[in-house]
């Protein structure tokens, strides 16, 4: 359901003391989902008007009808996201807007009655929901992590060990992730408050540290929340797990007088003042030109972190949400209007991935023969009759299932010889002469370099998911303390931890991650695999799959500890029935060993 | 006026120095909530400059229109913003004091005062004030003509004003003013040509007086400034042809004057081929990426893996060397993908087949365009210093920049174009960068699918469509759709159409090989196997639609309402066309399709705004709506027959 486009709100906060100061006067107006904008200059002029999903007027006091509370922000935005968390979808929000522009209240609000803000709420919802879960096989578990994006680098925020910056990175199973970023356990607000208060801490101490302004980096907040389903008839655990992202869009500050730190998404006739801007001047240029339907260049990214961490929320099967937050002064207008314009665009940001198809014109002209052909017999024959028959009577329509079917008889087809197309290819281009020009790009083979820098970043990978909630929480234990002791040293204090932590979950083993080809498994399935036998199969066994071609019982996994402690992993299939590992046919049992990559296990 | 040499004029010199490091140096450690602290001390300074060579002129009897303009900064705001016109170029060489006569050096360093209390001003977002000092600026210098003496400073208050006049959403102003900073430019180079005295020459001591190789460098610098700023102004009017020809000179003007980073350079070189390459002019675009590609050069040796290991600055040095690298390669691949599929848009026929009367056409006017390149590479705007010249052109001569013509010119750039597939695959491999690969897969599949269009060996034709299987099914397969929903779409439809394309061909080469008979059992195979295959594809596609319960959506949101449309109507078509010998089968596979026809027909019914979307395919969709009964009853009509 990705296509989906971005939510989009805006949120005008009161006059604050220096616009109070200044005597400045409100140039926005909200009606329903408007907000319109007058130029203080031009007052004659025309206000601007623009329109989103939500126009929260909270410029004035809660006891003036219209103004939005942050209980009514949460609920229509905070509140739906969650729930999108919990069908098992990543959300992210993101917050914009000019420092001052009220993102911080919006977001994180006060520590009082009715002041919290987005974050805190659905926190506190989140928990509220999980906690109060009945079900003995259902287990919930959240992780968060707090990075900082600046100048093209990521910080790790809760982890003060990782001063290097971190590498933004895609894996093509896993989704896109920032390596080696710290993922803490948590087990309710007052964890997630702290971390939050910690790594803001780190932020502001950085920022200081290096004379940075935190206003020109973008901080990602987020929030890992994992739903683990124990079958009980199988004794096999699934796992749902979704990513709350909380995001500070560093806001359209003003940029400095040279004009290079020019962060600023502001749009409009200004002339960026320094030669360091030629490749955003070019790179727009290009942009220009560039037919958004089929795009035919390649325009090489000038904030690729940024534009990772878009592509993550905005172009996968994730629901976004975007807050822009205003000020009211006529002493702001041009921030201000800057801000609407990009939350404007941001109505229009959707995927930008467009299916390019082939012309189809020979297809149509076949067609348009076949119908002739089809007409012609249908008259020369004299059928008029029959075909009137077909029309009202007889021929039962499909059954209603028959899209279905469909769907199984066309990958039905296919499996069958999942490499039938390749296969009676490859008989035809085995003898032929090998064609100089296919033969040009032959994938190298791996180096051994890259084959044991690919298996350590697998294992840590595999690590990660192995590691149990235990661990989880020894390892959030351990870097609380040193980050504690970090920021202590900087002369940071940090509020005494008193949660206790202990929730139980099964112990990390080896384990399936299912690769389905049906798009609508958009879940990642887990399939642990225990020590001793498990089967897999169609009847009796630990792990089911089903499909024409899986055997009632398929093939056994055996998993061994060994005495060095590590776990070996064999695959035995029986016989006749099809395996393949990493595209091979097996016959006999083969040892699975992580040194080959993640297994690619095909049934 | 006060002798260069007198302690007066060293401490107006000493006031100076003080005032730049000020605005350049501390202004950068200024506190947040004092941000133009040191400007504002700065301005100070500027001010007290302006009244003593006040002082020094009124010791010297002479008299000052302007000399008010100190103190103009706190009214500034009320000043009424009325859109300037800038003087004439002719003027200003032909009128006015001598720029070294005293009278036009007294001008000068007055003007070049107000030009920097302009700067100031702005900085500190008074712009109106700014403007006024500027202005001021302006006005002294209208007294004198051009001249070695001025120059600099005529070019550096337009590019100020420009921006000003810009920043205030009147573009047409900050054209006047950069446009004549650009005829002044070129006349003065014309006419004179000597190195320029900077402003800062104006207040520094003999001792400290710039060399004519660093007078010459900052008066070009500011000149390519203008450039850029011109660059970005038509921009904002929407003139992309004369904004294009603004950032190729600032380019060229970079290079030449050997002021920029090799990376940087390259990197927006590269990003200029992607405008020209859209805009079809591919001389200019493979000029760009060849100058990229050895600018890029300069930069230097990626570093070993060993030293990245080593310490960070490597590391990081290495990671951006080789991004970098293979981004311009990524620009390369694309001239090389737009160059074939341009060509291939003009010489296909109506069905997306070669039309060789159109390639003899072509050919024969090739003769005249050939020509016509010599010429133009000879006025084009060329980059290069004397020591890169060679090696940009050695490497434009690697690929063409004609259209390519029949399969022995397209295969050559298809070479190319692998050859940079590879490249930028080895930055961005799949582990690590998922859609950047992807992306480079599916240029190097779109390579592969316009180098088959010239190929006239249907075998061979087909098997290229196979390479392009081969390098998108088993990727398509491993990618979790929860997070490449999208990518993994378009590869599933690509998909398909390829199977589609790929059983068209085998179809059409047994009906070549084999006229007479009838299809042999092993083709038929092979033919369902690739009609199956292409349907399977575009069922994933539609499935993908479908929401996490497996229904089918009621409304298709507007970016895939056609591709899922014309993939029902292309599901029918193939399971109208399997082959199978028994009519229970066929009627079967009939009723599949039927059954698409009809959702395209259904949906379009319900759904009026999708017809414009999909005519042709909904008027044949609702023929064989209509048609497709007749052909099952008559088959099933056989089958009670044959028993």
């Amino acid at each position: 359901m990705a296509g989906a486009s971005v939510k989009v709100a805006v949120r005008v906060r009161p006059f604050n003391s220096r616009e109070t100061g200044r005597n400045a006067k409100c140039v926005i107006q909200m009606q329903g989902n408007t907000t319109c904008i007058t130029n203080p200059k031009q007052p004659k002029d025309a206000a601007k008007n623009f329109s989103f999903d939500y126009s929260y007027w909270s410029h004035t006091t809660a006891e003036e009808p219209g103004f939005a509370c942050q209980r009514q922000v949460y609920k229509d935005i905070g509140e739906e996201m969650l729930l999108h968390a919990f069908e098992g979808y990543n959300v992210c929000i993101f917050a914009y807007g000019q420092t001052g522009g009220g993102k911080s209240y919006t977001m994180m609000g006060r520590q009082e009655p009715g002041q919290e803000g987005i974050i805190p709420q659905l926190c506190e919802d989140l928990f509220q929901r999980t906690g109060g879960n009945a079900d003995p096989d259902l287990n919930y578990s959240v992780e968060v992590s707090y990075m900082e994006i600046y100048c093209e680098r990521v910080r790790d925020l809760l982890n003060p060990k990782s001063s290097l910056t971190l590498r933004v990175r895609e894996h093509p199973i896993l989704g896109p992730y920032v390596e080696d970023l710290s993922k803490l356990a948590v087990t309710g607000f007052p964890d997630i408050r702290d971390l939050m208060d910690a790594g803001n801490k780190a932020r502001t101490v950085a920022a200081t540290n290096m004379n940075e302004t935190s206003s020109r980096s973008h901080a990602v907040f987020t929030i890992v929340f994992t739903q683990r389903r124990r079958d009980q008839m199988t004794g096999l655990d699934t796992e749902k797990v979704s990513k709350i992202s909380l995001v500070d869009l560093a806001g359209s500050e003003r940029a400095d007088s040279s004009g290079a730190k020019g962060t600023r998404l502001k749009e409009g006739a200004n002339i960026n003042k320094s030669l360091t801007t030629l490749g955003k001047v070019i790179s727009a240029l290009a942009e220009m030109q560039s037919n958004k339907k089929r795009r035919s260049d390649f325009i090489p990214y000038r904030d690729s972190v940024l534009t990772w961490l878009l592509k993550e929320n905005l172009g996968g099967n994730s629901r976004t949400a975007m807050i822009a937050a205003l000020s009211p002064a006529d002493i702001n207008y041009e921030e201000t209007l800057s801000t609407l314009r990009y939350a404007d665009r941001a109505k229009q940001i959707r995927c930008n991935a467009i299916i390019n198809e082939d012309p189809n014109a020979r297809l149509i002209r076949e067609l348009k023969d076949e119908v002739e052909r089809l007409r012609s017999l249908l008259f020369s024959q004299g059928l008029q009759e029959l075909l009137q028959n077909t029309m009202n009577n007889s021929s039962p329509p499909a059954p209603p299932s028959s899209l279905q079917q469909l769907a199984l008889t066309a990958n039905g087809i296919a499996e069958k010889d999942s490499s039938a197309p390749s296969g009676a290819e490859a008989e035809s281009a085995s003898d032929d002469s090998p064609n100089e020009l296919m033969d040009d790009d032959e994938e190298e083979p791996i180096s051994k370099e890259e084959a044991a820098e690919r298996l350590l970043e697998t294992e840590k990978m595999i690590a990660e998911l192995n590691e149990t909630w235990e661990e989880k929480l020894r390892k959030t234990e351990s870097i609380r303390l040193e980050r504690e002791t970090i920021l202590a040293e900087m002369g940071v204090s940090i509020k005494e931890d008193g949660g206790t932590l202990g929730v139980f979950s099964p112990k990390g083993t080896p384990h399936l991650v299912n690769l389905n080809e049906d798009p609508l498994m958009s879940e990642c399935l887990l399939y642990y695999i225990k020590e001793g036998f498990t089967r897999v199969g169609q009847q009796d066994v630990d792990i089911k799959l089903s499909g024409d071609f899986i055997k009632e019982i398929h093939c056994v996994f055996v998993s061994e500890n060994t005495e060095q402690g590590a776990v070996v992993v064999t695959l035995e299939p029986l016989i006749g029935a099809e395996t393949y590992v990493n595209g091979k046919q097996i016959e006999d049992a083969v040892v699975l060993k992580q040194v080959e990559d993640t297994l690619n296990i095909l049934f | 006026m006060a002798s260069v040499s007198s302690d007066e004029w060293r401490a107006i010199c000493d006031k100076f120095t003080n005032a730049q490091n000020l605005t350049v140096v501390e202004s950068l450690n200024d506190p947040d909530n004092d941000p133009f602290r040191s400007k504002y001390k700065a301005r100070e300074l500027l001010r007290e400059i302006y009244c003593s060579l006040k002082s020094f002129e009124a010791g010297e009897g002479e008299e000052e229109s302007g000399g008010e303009t100190g103190e103009t900064g706190e009214s500034g705001e009320q000043l009424p913003v009325e859109a300037p016109v800038d003087g004439q170029t002719e003027e200003a060489f032909s009128q006015g004091f001598c720029g070294d006569s005293p009278a036009g050096l007294r001008a000068a360093k007055l003007g070049a005062v107000e030009y920097y209390l302009g700067v100031n001003h702005v900085d500190t977002e008074e712009l109106s004030a700014g403007q006024e000092h500027l202005m001021n600026s302006m006005k002294l210098l209208g007294r004198c003509r051009v001249s070695s003496e001025n120059v600099s400073l005529f070019i550096h208050a337009r590019n100020q004003l420009g921006i000003l006049w810009a920043g205030r959403d009147e573009t047409e102003t900050a054209q006047g003013f950069l446009e004549t900073a650009e005829s002044i430019y070129q006349r003065y180079m014309k006419e004179d040509g000597s190195p320029p005295t900077d402003m800062a020459d104006y207040f520094s001591t003999e001792e400290n007086q710039l060399t004519h190789q660093e007078r010459t460098k900052r008066f070009e610098l500011a000149y390519t400034h203008t450039m850029y700023y011109l660059a970005q102004v038509y921009k904002n009017l929407g003139e992309t042809e004369r904004a294009a020809i603004y950032c190729h000179s600032t380019l060229q003007r970079q290079l030449k004057l050997n002021q920029f980073s090799p990376m940087e350079w390259a990197l927006n070189a590269a990003t200029l081929s992607q405008y020209y390459i859209t805009k079809g002019r591919y001389m200019e675009g493979r000029h760009c990426l060849s100058a990229a590609t050895v600018i890029s050069g300069l930069a230097g040796e990626v570093p070993s893996e060993a030293a990245a290991q080593e310490s960070e600055t490597e590391s990081e040095r290495r990671e951006q060397l080789r991004q970098k690298r293979a981004e311009i390669a990524r620009c390369w691949i694309k001239y090389c993908l737009n160059i074939l599929q341009d060509s291939k848009k003009l010489l296909e026929d109506s069905i997306g087949e070669l039309d060789t009367d159109r390639q003899e056409e072509m050919k024969r006017g090739r003769r005249l365009e050939e020509e016509e390149e010599e010429k133009e590479r000879k006025s084009a705007m060329l980059f290069g210093s004397e020591d890169t010249f060679d090696s940009i052109a050695s490497l434009e001569e690697k690929v063409r920049c004609l259209l390519p013509m029949d399969f022995t010119e397209a295969r050559a750039i298809f070479l190319v174009g692998q050859h940079y597939v590879t490249q930028a695959k080895e930055y961005f491999q799949m582990d690590g960068y998922v859609t950047d690969h992807i992306e480079i897969l599916q240029d190097h599949s779109s390579l592969f699918r316009s180098l088959a269009f010239y190929e006239e060996d249907l075998d061979r034709r087909c098997k290229m469509h196979k390479r392009r299987v081969d390098m998108m099914e088993p990727v398509c397969m491993e990618l979790n759709s929860k997070y490449y929903l999208m990518i993994r779409r378009q590869m599933m439809f690509e998909l398909a159409e390829t199977y589609n394309e790929m059983m068209d061909l085998k179809l059409t080469l047994a009906n070549r090989q084999d006229e007479t008979e009838s299809l042999d059992s092993h083709t038929i195979k092979k033919f369902n196997n690739l009609c199956s295959a292409s349907a399977k594809y575009f069922q994933m596609f539609l499935d993908s639609l479908c929401s996490p319960e497996g229904k089918q959506p009621e409304h298709l949101e507007e970016e895939v309402l056609r591709p899922a449309l014309v993939a029902r109507f292309r599901v029918a078509r193939l399971y109208s066309r399997l082959i199978c010998t028994s009519p229970p089968g066929q009627v079967e596979n009939l009723d599949k399709s039927l059954e698409h026809y009809k959702y395209v027909v259904d949906y379009c019914d319900s759904h009026p705004e999708a017809v414009a979307t999909v005519e042709t395919e909904l008027e044949l969709s609702r023929e064989m709506v209509g048609l497709l009964p007749l052909k099952i009853n008559r088959i099933k009509a056989k089958i009670p027959a044959n028993n």
